[in-house]
């Protein structure tokens, strides 16, 4: 396969580029449809740093900078400040949610 | 050695390119180790030590890949940073995980092959 | 030299959605923050192969912000576990013990 000198390794961009994408969308669907939210947080988190990537696919180094700070790093550790308070919350109150055990209730899913 | 200026810049080229190619594979190959070992491992311990040295040691290989093909000596003591600052973030994960974990009460496993090395 | 930097940032690119099985799968949540750093690291190499296979110097930056985000979370997940220890005097802890293997 002999491609012009300006598209060496053009195909592996593109591959590269597919991955992300096929990636942001299985991590958002994911993320999305869990019942657990601890787990949610966490790919939460990958989501932020998978959609730095794509960021930087498409050539803007700086929006990936600031993605990957605030996107996942700030509001990942806020998420996580409030799963702890929602933790405590229900192991003092009514015990409505248990975010311990990530489940919404006594049917949730697997 | 003598050579004509443009046969010695090819020839140095293509030595440090073998050499790029060779440290990033080699890094490549223990990132993979780490994944098998975060998926196969049993025990968060046994995770953590897979993923975060294992890792560590793929990015320091990588980097010394690609240090070979940087122009000057400014870029490569960047990358010098990079790895080093993931170094001490490694470890510093590691030990912060494990010891929160087992103050939280995951117990390792233990047993199935002590029969060598146990007291 | 590009085509092969950008196949094996590809090929980190796929460990690491191998690696989120484990986010998947539990079972306790500080196995999920491991998976956190795998990406954490990953993503460090991920950027410096980008770097030098695209010429953009930027991208060095951005991995810089990777290396430091992976603590910043974890040191916000083992916060709480610790919290929790100073505050409540007897160990009852129902967080993550019944949960592990």
């Amino acid at each position: 396969m002999t491609l012009p000198p300006d598209f060496a390794g053009g195909w592996m961009v593109s591959l590269l580029d597919l991955a992300v994408a096929v990636l942001l969308v299985a991590l958002a669907a994911r993320l999305l449809h869990t019942r657990n939210l601890f787990e949610a947080i966490v790919l939460f988190i990958a989501y932020g740093l998978t959609l730095s990537l794509a960021w930087v696919q498409v050539g803007a180094p700086n929006i990936a900078l600031a993605e990957a700070a605030l996107g996942a790093g700030v509001t990942g550790a806020l998420f996580l400040n409030t799963f702890q308070r929602l933790a405590e919350r229900s192991r003092e109150g009514s015990g409505m949610v248990d975010p311990e055990h990530g489940d919404r209730g006594p049917e949730a899913g697997p | 050695m003598t050579l004509p200026p443009d046969l010695a810049g090819g020839w140095l080229v293509s030595l440090l390119d073998l050499g790029t190619g060779i440290l990033v594979g080699v890094g490549a190959f223990f990132f993979l180790a780490g994944t098998v070992g975060l998926l196969r491992f049993p025990d968060l311990y046994c995770r953590l030590h897979a993923l975060t040295k294992a890792d560590t040691l793929g990015l320091g290989f990588i980097t010394a890949g690609l240090v070979l093909q940087l122009p000057g000596w400014n870029a490569g003591l960047q990358l010098l940073l990079i790895w080093v600052l993931a170094l001490s973030a490694a470890a510093t994960v590691c030990h912060l995980l494990a010891s929160a974990s087992l103050q939280a009460g995951i117990r390792p496993v233990e047993g199935a092959d002590e029969e060598g090395e146990g007291p | 030299m590009s085509a092969f930097l950008t196949g094996v940032a590809l090929f980190l690119v796929l460990n690491v959605a191998a690696g989120l099985l484990r986010v998947v799968r539990g079972p306790t949540q500080a196995d999920r923050m491991v998976a956190a750093q795998l990406f954490g690291t990953s993503g460090v190499a991920i950027l410096v192969l980008l770097a030098e296979a695209g010429g953009e110097a930027a991208l060095r930056d951005t991995a810089l912000v990777f290396a430091i985000l992976a603590v910043v979370v974890s040191v916000a997940f083992v916060k709480r576990g610790w919290v929790r220890k100073l505050q409540s005097a007897p160990v009852e802890d129902p967080a993550e013990g019944g949960e592990g293997p």
